[in-house]
């Protein structure tokens, strides 16, 4: 059984415009689908509707077998904690009245009786915190601070903390590195693909950065105007089979 | 040929140096690009040609532009050469546009401003600049928030170009927009410099994006240029580690993942 299902998705604007038609993909475990696309191709919407912070029109979105888009809003907690998201704006996803040691424990404090933890170990608040600022490779004093008083790429490696911290099922990576410099770029990348080695980890990689997306991703998927245009595996990304939009997109990277 | 020369620009807040001792030049019609990590002091070194820095900061050393320290102009000579001779564009493309005013009153301010015409040859004009960089007509009725990221980077440069200027100064024009737009809005800066001989200075944290069209290239780390040099040698023999790690960073798709080769990631 996969780990997350999309069958026949689709999506349509109250004004009639549609957003996703008829998207199909598998994810398995442990791996990471990068997609990629242009601005307004739908992928951020994609990425709302399988966190379910949005309602699809049509077909069905299941994870691991179960269907989550016709269950409400209470029977749907219990699956929330499997979805975690980290976004593009680092410092829009954190609360900038709490310290970074209280945004940290946040999903623990929410969803931490009902995780199931293989890799940390739960045994107080502090040395949970400690252990998760280890993973992110962050200092521990930068615990006490608030989120103004960090960089972008220390934000943005707390945002991941945070994710990671009830080791979810899947884990949606939106633009994660859209705002930040070449430089941490390049860590933060380095940083998710070896949690995802480590935690065993499962990532949906959405960017309009096809060389990111290239390094981090088993299977690549390339999205246009709410369609899927194709999928393949990483390495038969320069393909001569490949569709003329990704000729396209990869003529741009070089 | 040099067009503007600074020397030893220093910027400081508040008696600490920002930046401190930077010189450089930038000739007729070439393009040269500073690139360096957020907090390096390129924007500011850009903003202080200008005169556009913010009043907590002190520029001190010269910027000469035809015998004239641009630093020392009165603000009114500032005015009169912004936008006629040096044009900017930057990287919050919403921020350059005011919300209530349709594309074509910022046409018509900027018209207004700079040149005497007709009401009929100023709507000419821009309707001939919003062809130029690929826009149809209509965006002229168009307000800023219906058109997208790119479109609107387009609608600048538009504008920063209207009056031929002999130097653009962009500042990480492309940053905001996706890579697919950025390219597009690179190509077309390529183009239009071809066609119009502006040099062009270009500020930027990914090589990427200066790799394909500048000439020269000025790296900067912590407030000082670090190196300087013509794009080929710069990118093939790096002298500076710090540089070899931006160019790692930042490889053309085909090339094997470098970006997660240890020295990069440290």
């Amino acid at each position: 059984m996969s780990l997350l299902e999309l069958k026949n998705v689709s999506k349509t604007y109250k004004n009639g415009v549609p957003v996703l038609k008829n998207i199909n993909f598998t994810l398995e475990k442990k791996e990471c689908i990068g997609l990629v696309g242009e601005s307004g191709c739908g992928k951020s919407t994609l990425a709302r509707c399988i966190l379910q912070l949005e309602s699809i029109d049509e077909g069905k979105i299941l994870l691991n077998g179960t269907s989550l888009h016709d269950k409400n809003e209470k029977s749907l907690r219990p699956y929330r904690k499997n979805l975690q998201a980290v976004m593009q704006n680092p410092a829009s996803s954190l609360n900038p009245k709490l310290k970074v040691h209280d945004s940290l424990l946040e999903p623990f404090r929410q969803y931490g009786k009902d995780a199931i933890l293989k890799h940390f170990i739960y045994t107080n608040e502090k040395k949970f915190a400690d252990q998760l600022m280890e993973a992110v490779e962050l200092p521990r004093k930068l615990m006490d601070r608030y989120p103004h008083e960090l960089s972008g790429g220390q934000k943005q490696r707390i945002s991941i903390a945070r994710s990671i911290s009830i080791e979810p099922a899947l884990i949606v990576l939106d633009e994660p590195t859209s705002s930040l410099d070449v430089l941490t770029q390049a860590a933060i990348l380095k940083l998710l693909d070896d949690l995802r080695e480590q935690l065993e980890l499962s990532y949906l990689f959405i960017s309009h950065d096809l060389s990111a997306v290239n390094m981090m991703s088993q299977q690549i998927m390339v999205m246009k105007e709410g369609s899927i245009v194709e999928q393949f595996a990483q390495e038969n990304l320069f393909s001569e089979k490949r569709h003329s939009y990704t000729k396209q997109l990869i003529s741009l990277f070089e | 040929m040099s067009l503007l020369k600074v020397s030893n620009l220093s910027i400081a807040k508040k008696h600490n140096n920002i930046v401190e001792n930077v010189s450089f030049d930038i000739r007729k019609g070439e393009w040269l690009a500073i690139v360096g990590q957020s907090g390096s002091g390129k924007s500011l070194t850009a903003s202080a040609i200008g005169q556009l820095l913010e009043p907590n900061l002190q520029a001190a050393g010269e910027v000469l532009y035809e015998g004239e320290n641009l630093l020392d102009l009165m603000p009114k000579k500032m005015r009169k050469l912004q936008g006629t001779r040096i044009s900017y564009i930057f990287q919050d493309y919403q921020g350059s546009f005011t919300p209530f005013l349709t594309i074509g009153q910022h046409f018509e301010e900027f018209l207004k401003t700079h040149l005497k015409l007709s009401k009929s040859k100023r709507r000419i004009k821009a309707e001939e600049a919003l062809a130029s960089v690929g826009l149809k007509p209509e965006v002229y009725q168009r307000y800023p928030f219906q058109l997208s990221g790119g479109q609107l980077q387009r609608v600048s440069i538009a504008l920063a170009l209207l009056l031929k200027p002999d130097l653009l100064i962009a500042d990480e024009p492309t940053t905001a927009l996706d890579s697919i737009s950025s390219f597009q809005v690179l190509q077309l800066l390529a183009d239009l410099q071809q066609e119009t001989g502006c040099a062009i200075l270009f500020i930027t944290h990914d090589l990427r994006h200066v790799r394909k069209y500048a000439d020269r290239i000025l790296v900067m780390k912590e407030g000082k240029i670090i190196e300087q040099r013509e794009k080929h040698q710069l990118l093939k023999q790096p002298e500076h580690p710090y540089t070899e790690l931006l160019i790692k960073a930042s490889l053309p798709l085909r090339a094997a993942s470098p970006l997660f080769s240890p020295e990069v990631v440290k």
